[in-house]
């Protein structure tokens, strides 16, 4: 795992979130972990082939995930938005993840993204790969973001 | 003002099927939507739309292979490629393939308008 892998994330969430969400995403902490396990309750998982192969696992509080789901789909009754709030957290990892790609792809390679899978917890167990990770945390008004990057070149 | 106009919405995320949805009527009438490329076939034959909305990365068969494929059947198919997906190779596979537009997320609704809108010039 490449610490400069994380870069084209951190300036695709900070993007996806001005855009999205419409709140100002800060970097907090940049750590290493053993494995992409998320920390908060609501994770999304994309998984990454081509010209690099891994997992990125999103993780956020179910405050922000429906925060995140009211911005994107103004006008739409609480019960709604608790019914499409996965859609939106997975649609909001899908864009970060794409735009992160089109950098780390660059002109001549491909990279190839799967379908985000959500996951609510807590208590949730779920085997990650065994691949080291770069985790990097941000906060913002609505409240807190993980990104959990493990990846490297094919 | 109602063009007449039939769209297909294709994206695998209900949200963005509700989205594209607002941003094109009532100018557009969205006579159906699909959620993979399977569907987005289905879908196709039996409304007939005059333009289609496509999404790239879903599951069972992608975006760039539903648009290869509906082109193949009916090569007069306008569609517009709305996708998280913008990597260089991929903006040139989809146009090369025949797609009429390509847009980025995260979009500008005008400018998902305007992509439809010129597709009836």
């Amino acid at each position: 795992m490449k610490a400069e892998f994380a870069n084209p994330f951190i300036t695709a969430a900070v993007s996806t979130f001005q855009k999205e969400v419409g709140v100002k995403l800060s970097r907090k902490d940049l750590t290493l972990k053993k494995a992409p396990v998320p920390s908060q309750s609501v994770s999304i998982v994309i998984g990454v082939t081509g010209a690099v192969r891994g997992q990125v696992v999103y993780s956020m509080d179910e405050n922000v995930a429906l925060s995140v789901a009211k911005a994107m789909l103004p006008g739409k009754l609480p019960a709604e938005l608790k019914k499409l709030m996965t859609s939106a957290v997975s649609e909001l990892a899908n864009i970060i993840t794409g735009q992160a790609s089109i950098t780390l792809a660059g002109e001549n390679n491909i990279i190839e993204i799967t379908p985000p899978a959500v996951f609510i917890g807590p208590g949730l167990s779920i085997d990650f790969l065994t691949m080291k990770t770069v985790c990097v945390s941000f906060i913002s008004g609505i409240g807190s973001m993980e990104i959990n990057i493990a990846m490297v070149d094919a | 003002m109602a063009s007449g106009k039939k769209g297909l919405i294709v994206d695998d995320a209900t949200v963005m099927r509700i989205r594209l949805k607002d941003i094109l009527t009532p100018q557009y009438t969205i006579v159906a939507e699909a959620e993979n490329g399977v569907q987005a076939l289905e879908m196709y034959e039996k409304f007939k739309p005059d333009f289609v909305t496509m999404d790239i990365s879903m599951a069972e068969m992608n975006g760039m292979d539903a648009l290869g494929e509906i082109l193949r059947r009916f090569p007069d198919a306008k569609i517009v490629m709305v996708s998280a997906m913008g990597q260089k190779l991929q903006v040139y596979e989809a146009l090369g393939k025949g797609a009429k537009d390509f847009i980025i997320k995260p979009f500008d609704p005008a400018r998902v308008k305007k992509a439809v809108d010129r597709l009836f010039e």
